[in-house]
């Protein structure tokens, strides 16, 4: 307790006086300036350092008072308390030229306390500080073979890192583990003046960071015993400098092969644009989506060519228009067309009928002459039409208006029909009944009366009787193209069996129109059709199409019905259809059922023909009376 | 709603702190591992790995290496408030009666079995002053914690240390490498050495550098027993 309380009055009191003390410690064990600065007059020690924990040296100065610097004059004695009845030696090996006394293994005791005295010839100089102990007057030697290696430079080029590794030196027994040592490694710029410092480690071999390319740098390194304080002497530097790498031989290269790289893709693509290989160009060169309607030029559509493009989706050319479609886009295969025809109307369901049977609604006007085949022009165009079938048809309204206008008179349709069907080509028109010639116009209004179940369309009730007879006939007639005697039986015969669905269908593929062969075959019993009272509409009559003669009919752009007898000839509805144009550029409304034969010449009543599809402002102007 | 709000509370209180409890235990236990970092399983120990005895070696080197760091940390402490009184260096240590080989040539002619007893000898004679030590410490604050944390570190390495010791000493003898001499390694000398007064006179710094000195010692002593004992290049 009392030992406590003094040692803290102890430590009070000597925490004020901390300032002006000097470090406390061996006299030598300061440093050399605070040493000579004491500038003692006597005799001293200068110094004592181990190297090695093994053995130590002591070094004198003589003094400048008494002129003792001859050798002899001075005397180094030792005391070594390690027992209590301890004397004072003298050195066991002087060595006088560096004025050093060096003891040995023999002499050397480490953990034990020494005191070194000077004896003159009378006097002692005995200093109380020059006592020690040998561990803690160890000082390393500095390390030796320093080398370093480059470890990596930074991508920008301007930094790099050194791993510096050396030897532990040669008189530390390491290796026993007497002695372990850590190292300080020092550097700097080779003009500088300043060191940095690296922390203390144990390891040979450090890495230093961040040094700066082009510049030379020094690196030194110490010892110290870890756990001690003091440090040896600085190895030899070693100076080691890293200069720019040529960075042109690193980017040259890849800049050329970059270049070249880009090139030869280049080529390689032009040589695929060039050499036009279709899936090549594909890929490289998506087609540019425009409409492309099967089978039509994409050129009509730019100029407002439209009685060209009116003709061909109309069907107009005959079955050219296939031959016509692939004709074009033939190198674009990848090409999609927009489909305009509609030949899967088979299998659809009811809805698909119905809206397909909608657009089938097309009543034609006909007029019927008795033997007179009124439509002799008709029928030589429709004829013409038909011969016509691969020729384009070039840009003539009379062409064009034939081709919209089938109105064929059956006898002349029979003419035809026979060679037609002996041929095996069939106009789609030419499934007209043998009977009245009947002057068959289309007409794109019909009344429909009544929807059947089945999906067929009921038009023009009023009529239905006339066209029974009409449509079992031309029923018959689609069906089997029997002569007409035969077809006349079967008419007949068939006239007391279902009604048939008579209807309008626009056949020219590619057309917005339904083909009308598979519409009629696959139509279930056709409601009797029956034009409306007010129209003068054609009946529809059923088409009649050999499955053979089925690519073949697409001669004509309509199939019309039949119109059975001149009683179908009905008043004036609400709006109604120009049929025609007479001779004096009036329209014909309509035309008068019981022509004179003169009427029924074939005529070419359309000087100004009438386009059933689309009036354009050029043929606007055509009708214009 | 208040009541419902305070056992809310109350249990969150519940069950937070033997969490925090586990929690603490765990910081603690992590470090008292850290300590124990270099100390040996004994035989009846379970879960203990089969350790060889140059790593048994290198374990307790180790320990001592720090031991002995940490007692140069706090001399050097001590060298800063204190200024030592004059013949310092002569005074007496009280594990000065315990021989010891003062260099390597010394370490390395005396037998095996004399430096294992001689390095036992050393720990045993400074459980008891370093205890004392880090009382004194604690009590008195005339330190910061630091300190005061470094002086209980060491006394606990010495005992550590020494259990270690004692582990290598006993595989050396089961190993055969030395033999059963050592018995109650020189038991008596070292009880001696801690019951006499004489380190109860010395005041802190006097412990702290003898301390220094000795720890240094039992370091270079374990080097050169298992450079003795274990072959290893160099040695």
């Amino acid at each position: 307790m009392t030992v406590s309380l003094s040692s803290i009055i102890l430590l009070v009191l000597l925490n004020s006086a901390l300032d002006w003390l000097p470090t406390p410690g061996f006299a030598f064990l300061m440093d050399h300036d605070q040493r000579s600065s004491s500038a003692t007059l006597e005799p001293h020690f200068t110094d004592c350092i181990s190297r090695d924990q093994v053995t130590f040296r002591c070094w004198w100065s003589p003094g400048r008072l008494h002129n003792l610097s001859s050798p002899g004059t001075l005397s180094v004695f030792y005391l070594k308390k390690d027992s209590p009845t301890s004397e004072w030696k003298e050195c066991p090996e002087y060595i006088h030229e560096n004025r050093e006394c060096f003891f040995d293994a023999n002499h050397t005791s480490i953990w034990t306390p020494y005191c070194v005295q000077l004896r003159g010839q009378n006097i002692t100089y005995f200093n109380e500080d020059d006592c020690f102990t040998v561990e803690n007057i160890v000082r390393p030697d500095p390390p030796v073979s320093l080398n370093w290696t480059l470890l990596n430079i930074s991508p920008s080029g301007l930094s790099y890192d050194v791993l510096v590794n050396w030897e532990p030196p040669p008189s530390a027994d390491v290796s026993v583990g007497w002695m372990r040592i850590e190292y300080e490694v020092q550097y700097r710029e080779r003009n500088a003046t300043n060191w940095e410092t690296l922390e203390k480690q144990p390891h040979t071999q450090q890495t230093i960071y961040g040094l700066q390319i082009g510049k030379e740098y020094e690196v030194h390194i110490r010892s110290r015993m870890q756990a001690f304080v003091k440090f040896g002497e600085f190895s030899d530097s070693i100076f080691f400098e890293v200069t720019e790498i040529p960075s042109n031989d690193s980017t040259v290269p890849f800049t050329l092969v970059l270049t070249f790289g880009i090139v030869g893709v280049l080529m390689v693509a032009m040589l695929i644009v060039i050499s036009r290989q279709q899936r090549l160009m594909m890929i490289l060169l998506p087609p540019v989506p425009t409409p492309k309607i099967k089978g039509i030029d994409s050129e009509l559509l730019k100029k407002g060519k439209l009685e060209e493009l009116n003709f061909i989706l109309n069907g107009g050319g005959g079955d050219g228009l296939p031959a016509y479609a692939t004709d074009f886009y033939q190198e674009e295969p990848w090409v999609e067309f927009i489909e305009v025809d509609e030949e899967d109307v088979e299998g659809e369901d009811k809805e698909d009928n119905y809206n397909s049977d909608t657009q089938k609604l097309l009543g034609l006007p006909h007029r019927t002459t008795e033997g007179c085949s009124t439509i002799s022009y008709p029928d030589d165009d429709s004829g013409q039409a038909s011969s016509d079938n691969t020729n384009l048809p070039a840009h003539d309204s009379q062409m064009l208006i034939a081709s919209l206008l089938p109105g064929q008179p059956e006898d002349n349709e029979d003419t035809v029909d026979t060679p037609a069907s002996e041929t095996g080509e069939r106009p789609l028109i030419q499934t007209q009944i043998r009977g009245p010639q009947t002057w068959v116009n289309t007409d794109l209004y019909a009344q429909v009366s009544n929807v059947m179940p089945s999906g067929g369309v009921v038009l023009s009730p009023g009529q239905q009787p006339k066209i029974q007879d009409n449509t079992s006939s031309s029923e018959s007639k689609t069906q089997k193209g029997e002569k007409k005697n035969e077809d006349k039986e079967g008419i007949e015969e068939q006239t007391k069996n279902e009604p048939r669905f008579q209807m309008l269908v626009v056949i020219p593929e590619g057309s917005e129109y339904s083909a009308e062969s598979d519409a009629i075959q696959t139509s279930t019993p056709p409601s009797s059709p029956v034009p409306g009272s007010g129209y003068q509409t054609i009946q529809p009559q059923p088409m009649e199409t050999k499955p053979a003669a089925m690519p073949d009919t697409n001669q004509s752009p309509y199939i019309l019905p039949e119109s059975p007898q001149s009683q179908l000839f009905a008043p004036v509805a609400d709006y109604t259809v120009v049929q025609e144009l007479d001779t004096h550029h009036s329209l014909l409304l309509n035309p008068p059922p019981s022509q004179s034969p003169s009427l029924c010449q074939p005529q070419h009543p359309l000087k100004a023909p009438m386009p059933v599809g689309y009036v354009t402002p050029d043929l606007l102007g055509n009708l214009t009376p | 709603m208040a009541p419902i709000y305070n056992t809310s509370r109350h249990l969150k209180a519940l069950y937070i702190s033997p969490l925090f409890v586990a929690l603490v235990c765990l910081a603690f236990c992590s470090r008292l591992s850290r300590m124990k970092a270099a100390s040996i399983c004994t035989n009846s120990q379970t879960g203990c790995h089969f350790l060889s005895l140059a790593n048994l070696f290198d374990r307790v080197i180790h320990h001592s290496a720090r031991m002995h760091g940490i007692s140069n940390d706090l001399h050097s402490e001590f060298e800063l408030y204190f200024l030592p009184s004059k013949n310092r260096v002569s005074r007496n240590c009280h594990t000065s009666t315990i021989l010891t080989p003062n260099g390597k040539e010394n370490a390395q002619r005396i037998a095996r079995e004399e430096l294992t007893e001689v390095i036992l000898k050393l720990l045993l004679a400074w459980r008891d002053p370093l205890w004392h030590f880090h009382q004194n410490m604690a009590r008195h604050h005339k330190f910061n914690n630091l300190s005061s944390n470094k002086s209980l570190e060491m006394s606990e390495m010495v005992h550590e240390l020494r259990k270690g010791v004692q582990k290598v000493a006993e595989k050396m003898q089961m190993l055969g490498i030395i033999s059963n001499s050592l018995g109650t390694l020189g038991s008596r000398e070292a009880l001696l050495a801690s019951d006499s007064p004489e380190w109860r006179l010395m005041n802190d710094y006097n412990l702290l550098y003898c301390f220094r000195r000795d720890s240094n010692k039992i370091q270079n002593y374990l080097k050169i027993l298992k450079c003795r004992i274990v072959p290893e290049h160099g040695c």
